[in-house]
């Protein structure tokens, strides 16, 4: 019965993530491109020794690591400030805290294009605001070196309000007896954030870095939108890379591929990732 | 639960709404043809036309497309792969037409347009409209890249690469503009037009006619990518070009900022608008070219074409013919500039007095270069664009970039689709 | 730290408002203006953005109620299908619930934007495509995992004695849930419900290729394409009037609803 009810819920899930994996498994190993006029047709392999060889996918799944990386790096060092100065008491908190988490909800291909238009050159405001100061031009999207970092603050600015949810749920099942009797026993404020703050919070952050690692693995409408993956291919991440084989070259065998690779790379990386943070030590399993 | 049932409230309300707003009005015998945003009002009055004359037996929709290329390819690719395309023809741009064609997507053209039609139109519109000697697409104006330089600031235009640079700079030293040249920098498919345009200028090919083998180890490759790469650190060019499309070049122009700009015929009409301040002071010629080399101008253009699923072929034939026809491509030219692809009409007098440059456009469209036509053209020229904008944005080492280009590409026509 | 704390909530503020409040004001500002900034200040602003997208083809209210319609339906479906399958989850032996907490917590970290060629083809084979009712079902099937998590949770926050004594009462499993189950879970329905709205209200990807037709389209691949008509002039203002636009809606969602979606996140999701 249990299982009845769980049942079309589960089929449902199955459907739209297991089959998609095993569709790509099979069309990894055909050809189904413009020169098979989009039929498949088997070619042993070739898709994965070309994938292989391919400068490009291996440089795409670098810039990804690298925008993940940052990214969440930066967003849990945020997102962490602004938990502690959200957790503490203020008037007017309820407000500030709803005005933070607005950039969470607007939908990235929007604030995208804001974005494209705040680093615009030389009309947008960072722009104009250089020239005043005499450093102009940035040319904050038309600089493959750095780029990608424009990319990186448009992502931190709109998932750090999320993390920051999931830390302050985290502060708030800390009880205060804790912080009042380290004060009893003549410790500093600063001292209980590393003191008791961190280290109940570890499995908080523990969890945000895994979820935030997964979702930046897939990023797509944010480079899409502000750079479409340029300057000189600097910004490109894995996704758009399939999505430019399938909609725009119309390799359906290569971008099933390279979806599928990625996919590989990034259970590898979750993978390791986890069994180095148990092996270290941090994490302990939460109580359910 | 209040909260439950008023969000619940809230849906059911989301839902009404929506399905209400979302009613649609049943038409018989009508014909859709999606088109960049742009060429919908370049065809308004037209379709109107159409529409009256052919009222209760064919009605006219047009879809309202992006403006932008890619976006309305993906827009296009995407209803495609969906399977039944909500429209009968489309306009394609001149680099799509292999690839749909390979993808079976397309219905020839030939039942409705003879070869005296094909005949009838000037030279450069005659290219890329054909795969495998069957019609697939009929121009909607002619398109090819020109050189549009200052008459106020030069005697004449420059014709070859160093002129080109020495003129800019003198202009530049002398402090009588602010850039010297304007162009389609941007990582995207106008930099590959630019890129041909130079590369010929150099006497150099994208591919070997003969061999079909990329030819980016050449001398004349070799000379393209350091005079462009110079184009940007001499500053002949601002970096900023390495970010633009044509907009912000014709923008860069419109306002003075520049002596010379590459771009599209369409740029004239607005070069001589009222809001423009280099009204009346720019000349239009061809790009530049080494002595001894011819030079060449990127064949650009879109074109209908047919859908294979279509169900009204016969009705959608007679769209696209009057679309195009001599009227339409008249109107079209003196209300909004664009070419028209008719040879006759470059020598129509009401048309030469309306404009002093229909003879340059002629004698572009008489050296129009295509760009590769395969149906890997988007993936080559998506190679091409990846280099020439680290070499532009980074100061990558040409010969490293040429090199890397070269291989990428053979790679490319070796192993694209997989077919082992 | 108390001292300096106005400084950091101005700060706090700043970074998250400044981009939409810049936002906004170009989107009162004249094109020309935009691009020079020697136009004296009572001269820039305009309305015309706004005008241009709503009396565009199709206008941008359609939009608006193309992405209010696919978020409800989506909503609607993903909990009819998540509170049952939840309720059964949470009532299976230790082992079962583990097994399958670990696959739903693993779809929920699956990066969903590369399954969207095979969930074409499937659009394709069953002529879902251009469809704003079927795209619910992807949606829906994408959204369960954080759906299943965060209800799950929730159904195992109940004591099992409240289950038993309504069965004891003869009540049947229908009656169970809608009587004496769904009102104690209500908040966590509410704010599952508000996340999956969220979801489906931004989802970019497989709208973009699951809609083509120019009347479907939802807000983020509208907003893509909306671009200005205009191949004269930088399209920035048009595209900040949309974001105001397409923005509003959510802003009031989040604004009203803050409670609940802090709520939701906080219970479920860091138990999964």
């Amino acid at each position: 019965m249990n299982w009845l009810l769980a049942l079309p819920a589960l089929l449902l899930m199955a459907l739209v993530f297991g089959w998609p994996l095993l569709r790509y498994g099979w069309l990894s190993m055909h050809a189904s491109s413009v020169l098979t006029g989009l039929e498949p047709v088997p070619n042993q392999g070739a898709n994965w020794i070309r994938l292989l060889e391919d400068p490009r996918f291996w440089q795409d799944a670098v810039q990804t690591l690298r925008f993940g990386a940052v990214s969440v790096g930066l967003e849990i060092v945020l997102a962490l400030a602004m938990a502690l100065l959200l957790d503490q008491r203020w008037r007017g908190r309820g407000v500030v805290r709803a005005l933070s988490l607005l950039p969470w909800a607007l939908p990235t291909t929007m604030m995208a294009l804001g974005w494209r238009w705040i680093f615009n050159t030389p009309y947008g405001p960072l722009e104009q605001f250089a020239q005043a100061a005499g450093v102009a031009p940035l040319n904050l999207l038309s600089n493959p070196d750095w780029t990608w970092f424009a990319t990186v603050m448009a992502d931190v600015w709109k998932t750090t309000p999320f993390i920051t949810l999931l830390l302050l749920a985290g502060l708030q099942t800390i009880p205060d007896d804790l912080y009042s009797a380290f004060r009893l026993e003549g410790g500093k404020t600063r001292q209980a954030i590393t003191a008791i703050t961190l280290p109940l919070l570890t499995p908080y952050i523990l969890i945000s870095i895994l979820f935030r690692t997964a979702q930046a693995a897939g990023v797509f409408d944010l480079i899409q939108v502000l750079t479409g993956g340029g300057p000189a291919g600097s910004t490109e991440s894995i996704a758009q890379y399939a999505y430019l084989n399938a909609m725009r070259f119309l390799d359906f065998g290569y971008s099933a591929t390279v979806m599928l690779a990625g996919f590989l790379l990034l259970s590898l990386v979750i993978f390791t990732a986890a069994l180095l943070l148990q092996s270290s030590g941090l994490f302990r399993p939460l109580k359910s | 639960m209040p909260v439950m049932r008023r969000l619940l409230l809230m849906l059911m309300g989301l839902l009404l709404a929506g399905s209400i707003g979302w009613s649609s009005v049943h038409r018989p015998e009508q014909v859709t043809i999606l088109m960049p945003a742009p060429f919908v009002d370049a065809t308004a009055a037209q379709v109107k036309r159409f529409n009256s004359d052919h009222s209760g037996r064919i009605l006219l929709k047009v879809i309202r497309g992006p403006r932008d290329t890619e976006s309305i390819s993906d827009l296009a690719i995407s209803s495609l792969l969906l399977g039944t395309p909500p429209f009968d023809a489309l306009l394609v741009d001149v680099t799509w037409l292999p690839k749909y064609v390979a993808a079976d997507w397309l219905q020839p053209l030939d039942p409705w347009f003879d070869s005296d039609a094909i005949d009838s139109l000037v030279s450069g519109a005659q290219l890329g409209n054909s795969v495998d000697g069957a019609l697939y697409r009929w121009p909607f104006g002619a398109d090819v890249g020109l050189l549009y330089w200052r008459t106020d600031l030069m005697p004449a235009p420059p014709q070859t690469p160093e002129e080109l640079i020495q003129i800019a700079q003198d202009l530049r030293t002398d402090g009588k503009v602010k850039e010297g040249f304007v162009w389609q920098g941007r990582q995207y498919e106008g930099l590959s037009c630019n890129f041909v345009e130079f590369l010929s200028a150099f006497g150099g090919a994208w591919l070997d006619p003969e061999t079909g083998q990329p030819t980016f180890d050449s001398q004349a490759a070799r000379l393209t990518a350091d005079w462009m790469q110079q184009l940007i650190t001499q500053g002949t060019s601002p970096l900023a070009v390495s970010n633009y499309a044509e907009p912000e070049t014709l923008q860069a122009f419109k306002i003075g900022d520049a002596a010379l700009m590459r771009n599209w015929p369409y740029a004239w009409a607005e070069l001589q608008s009222d809001s423009s301040a280099v009204k009346g002071r720019v000349g239009v010629t061809t790009m530049v070219a080494q002595p001894g080399e011819s030079p060449s101008a990127t064949l650009g253009s879109w074109g209908f074409s047919l859908l294979r699923g279509s169900q009204h072929q016969q009705a959608t034939a007679e769209a696209i013919r009057a679309l195009t026809s001599t009227e339409a491509q008249r109107d079209r030219f003196l209300m909004q500039g664009y070419t028209p692809t008719q040879a006759s009409l470059f020598h129509d007098p009401e048309l030469l007095d309306a404009s002093p440059v229909l003879p340059q456009l002629e004698k572009a469209l008489s050296i129009a270069e295509p760009r590769p036509i395969t149906p890997l053209y988007a993936q080559m020229s998506d190679l091409l664009q990846r280099q020439l904008s680290g070499l532009l944005t980074g100061n990558r080492d040409p010969d490293q970039a040429l090199d890397q280009l070269q291989g990428a590409t053979l790679t490319l026509l070796r192993s694209a689709g997989g077919v082992s | 730290m108390n001292r300096s704390r106005p400084l950091w909530i101005a700060l706090l503020l700043m970074w998250s408002l400044l981009p939409m409040l810049w936002q906004l004001i170009t989107s009162f500002t004249s094109g020309d203006a935009l691009v020079n900034s020697d136009i004296p200040f009572q001269q820039r602003w305009t309305l015309a953005h706004y005008r241009e997208l709503l009396s565009g083809d199709p206008p941008f209210w359609r939009y608006l109620l193309n992405s209010c319609l696919v978020g409800a339906v989506s909503t609607l479906l993903t909990l009819l299908l998540a509170v049952p399958s939840a309720y059964g989850i949470a009532r299976m032996s230790q082992a079962s619930r583990r097994s399958i907490r670990t696959v739903v917590g693993a779809a929920a970290l699956f990066p969903y934007v590369l399954l969207f060629l095979a969930l074409l083809e499937l659009a394709r084979e069953f002529q879902l495509g251009n469809n704003l009712l079927a795209i619910a079902l992807p949606y829906a099937g994408l959204a369960l995992p954080l759906a299943l998590l965060l209800l799950i949770s929730a159904f195992e926050g109940l004591p099992n004695e409240l289950d038993d004594a309504a069965r004891l009462e003869g009540l049947g499993l229908l009656d169970r849930l809608r009587w004496v189950l769904m009102p104690l879970i209500a908040p966590a329905t509410a704010s599952t419900g508000i996340l999956v709205f969220l979801f489906a209200w931004n989802e970019y990807p497989i709208a973009l290729t699951w809609l083509s037709r120019d009347d479907l389209l939802t807000l983020p691949v509208a907003m893509a394409r909306i671009a200005g008509s205009s191949i004269y002039a930088v399209p920035y203002g048009a595209y900040a009037a949309a974001t105001v636009l397409g923005s509003l809606p959510l802003l009031a969602l989040v604004l009203l609803c803050q409670r609940q979606i802090v709520a939701g996140l906080t219970n479920g999701a860091v138990k999964g």
